[in-house]
């Protein structure tokens, strides 16, 4: 049984959470509940982008730059998968 | 399988539960609609008080208080073709934007999936609203001409308006919560207490307030408990 190895880091599977509850939410949202410097979100998303499991929106909210994410389908399959995966390995190691 | 074992997160209950928390926060982000809702009142109280003045003076043959009346709602139109200008046709929804920002912009943004919207739904939505405008307007009607006890104005707003919300509710679901059925839950318990005996209503020239001060009063209590929630 294989763990996603991007998801499961930490930080990731906690945006992949976040967005999994939500239509989409802003870097500004993301950064401010995690408590992740916009530099260290920044490499997370990319890497999250880069795999197919966002789906990245940049707009201008007025004259500020604004950038949305969205959990991609293959990102929601590729999280229930690794939640599936992950529970198995618990069962697995259970008396 | 030692291995894999450890690599098995900590918490792994409380990591499920994040979408559960973050739907929660999304769906009572609510002091927008609140503002939102809060400046219409204020404006419809705008307008409605020289109004009233207006008819007031007219029937007085007031001459100074019917043209300060006048004075006052041409400034209102005035205001209110600069306000459609800026924030009416291509421009709807900026105003929602910018409170949202004003709110909630240091906390970032987060939403649900707006409810797929139909020209059916659209049309559906604009005959309820006018039946229901209608109603209320029948119903403060009835009560000013003496057809209805005011004790009896909110009892019958009840019939129309706690299904109005409901539907209201359900047609922007999921972007809001279930917390935002406190207020028919509220009105219709008001109705209730009206007709068991309870004396919780207006009489006299005080009798608008039946409908008003329920209305946005229950509005107004939903929003901000929605709001403390999403905290």
């Amino acid at each position: 049984m294989e763990i996603d190895r991007i998801i499961h880091e930490p930080a990731r599977l906690r945006i992949m959470m976040i967005l999994a509850g939500l239509e989409q939410a802003d870097f500004t949202f993301l950064a401010t509940t995690l408590s992740l410097t916009r530099g260290n979100l920044n490499r997370h998303m990319e890497k999250l982008e880069s795999a197919g499991y966002l789906k990245v929106k940049r707009s201008f909210k007025g004259k500020v730059r604004n950038t949305s994410y969205q959990l991609t389908q293959k990102g929601s399959k590729s999280l229930a998968r690794y939640w599936e995966n992950l529970d198995a390995i618990r069962r697995s190691g259970q008396p | 399988m030692d291995t894999q074992q450890n690599q098995v997160p900590q918490n792994t209950e409380k990591l499920k539960d994040i979408p559960k928390w973050t739907r929660r926060y999304a769906q009572n982000r609510t002091l927008t609609t609140f503002v939102l809702i809060a400046l219409t009142g204020l404006f419809a109280m705008f307008v409605a008080v020289p109004s009233s003045l207006l008819i007031a003076a007219f029937m007085q043959g007031s001459v100074i208080l019917a043209s300060i009346c006048i004075a006052v709602l041409a400034a209102i139109v005035i205001f209110l073709i600069i306000f459609i200008s800026k924030y009416g046709g291509k421009n709807r929804g900026l105003i929602d934007q910018q409170i949202d920002q004003w709110i909630y912009g240091h906390e970032g943004t987060a939403s649900m999936p707006a409810p797929k919207s139909t020209k059916k739904k659209k049309w559906l939505e604009g005959i309820v609203g006018a039946v229901v405008g209608i109603c209320i307007l029948g119903t403060m009607y009835l009560g000013m001409e003496g057809y209805l006890a005011f004790k009896y104005m909110q009892p019958v707003s009840a019939l129309y308006f706690v299904p109005f919300l409901v539907y209201l509710h359900f047609l922007q679901c999921p972007r809001l919560g279930p917390l935002l059925l406190i207020c028919p839950i509220l009105y219709t318990i008001h109705a209730i207490l009206i007709v068991a005996g309870v004396p919780v209503f207006f009489t006299g020239n005080l009798c608008m307030l039946n409908l008003a001060l329920p209305a946005f009063g229950y509005t107004f209590l939903a929003y901000v408990i929605a709001h403390i929630h999403s905290r």
